[in-house]
């Protein structure tokens, strides 16, 4: 309730959002009408408050060694496979679409997972976000402290590595269509599997009702070596572009929208 | 073929790759042993884009931990005869 409340203030006043909102939800071809555009989008700034108030409450159900009344699991067996090797490291992709937080919490309890995390603005939020990430084995990277030793530190003690590739990337990244539109695109996972060869997936995480949720992964990506460097990059993040369309076209208000991802 | 020759060889396969990859424009009139790292506009992100045009070009395979720690090109080429060049 306090967080729809928060939410509908900050989409009462925050009108650029609102804009970018609706007309990136009509880009993508998922809703044509201005107004039904203008829904999903709030319906995704809502989504986005309700992400923090999860992950602060699921701290009890992710403790419980049976998490059936709260996970629903779609993980692919040859994921599954390298999640369970001590001797192997993981690299998964993902979007800001659905509960990250909570997906993130949940592989943990397999081994150590590092991700890049931004303070949050608040600082009683960002307290209480910390204390909560302290009780699971997520090691946060700060935004401004990524950097590629640190991830590659992750990948050599074996650990997981958890990296959102859909915010614009600026110069550093790759033109992929992203609904059908070029979008630049971070080339780090992509980059880090071919180069260190360890395994990719792609990873979501859906809200199916009340604190329950669905984590699903691809299976693992399979991108041979051509020589041709731009390629075989075009051809991993073609990929995870694709299975980040198809996770958001399963429910599009649990995306964030309002993130300027095309700049054309 | 003579260490020297060989380092020679290795410079030479290296500014090709850069020449290609690069998008910064390095001093190709002092390309040499001493020319660091970061004048030749590679970072933490693009050392990985070097990486791989390394393994293809060269044919050699560096851990990306250990070329994060260089600074000059005479160390990279010193890690790339380590490892076989």
């Amino acid at each position: 309730m306090v967080a729809r409340g928060a939410a509908n203030v900050w989409w009462v006043f925050d009108r650029k959002r609102q804009i970018v909102g609706r007309d990136n939800v009509i880009r993508s071809g998922i809703e044509t009408d201005p107004k039904k555009a203008r829904a999903i989008a709030k319906k995704a700034a809502h989504h986005m408050a309700i992400v923090v108030v999860e992950s602060l409450r699921s701290t009890d159900f992710l403790s419980d060694e049976d998490t059936t009344d709260h996970l629903v699991l779609d993980i692919k067996p040859d994921v599954l496979a390298v999640m369970q090797d001590p001797e192997q490291s993981l690299i998964i992709a993902s979007g800001h679409f659905g509960n990250w937080e909570v997906a993130g919490h949940w592989v943990s309890r397999f081994k150590p997972v590092a991700g890049i995390t931004r303070a949050m603005n608040n600082p009683l939020i960002e307290s209480m976000v910390k204390k909560r990430k302290s009780r699971f084995q997520f090691r946060p990277i700060p935004k401004h402290d990524s950097n590629m030793g640190r991830f590659l530190e992750v990948l050599d003690n074996k650990e997981f590595l958890a990296l959102l590739f859909d915010q614009h990337a600026g110069d550093y990244g790759m033109m992929i269509d992203f609904f059908g539109h070029p979008a630049s695109t971070f080339k780090t996972p992509a980059m880090l599997h071919l180069v260190t060869r360890t395994p990719l997936c792609f990873a979501s995480c859906r809200r199916i009702g009340p604190m329950k949720f669905e984590i699903s992964t691809s299976n693992l990506i399979h991108q041979p070596r051509s020589g041709n460097k731009n390629e075989d990059l075009k051809g991993i993040l073609d990929s995870l572009n694709r299975d980040l369309e198809a996770a958001i076209r399963k429910d599009p208000t649990q995306y964030l929208w309002g993130h300027r991802r095309w700049r054309d | 073929m003579s260490d020297t020759a060989k380092e020679e060889k290795i410079i030479g396969q290296l500014r090709r790759i850069l020449e290609e990859s690069s998008t910064t424009e390095p001093d190709w009139d002092n390309f040499g042993r001493n020319s660091t790292i970061e004048s030749l506009g590679l970072d933490s992100l693009t050392i990985l884009d070097l990486l791989y045009d390394i393994e293809e070009e060269i044919g050699v395979h560096l851990e990306a931990k250990e070329v994060l720690n260089i600074t000059t090109l005479g160390e990279l080429v010193d890690l790339l005869i380590k490892n076989g060049a």
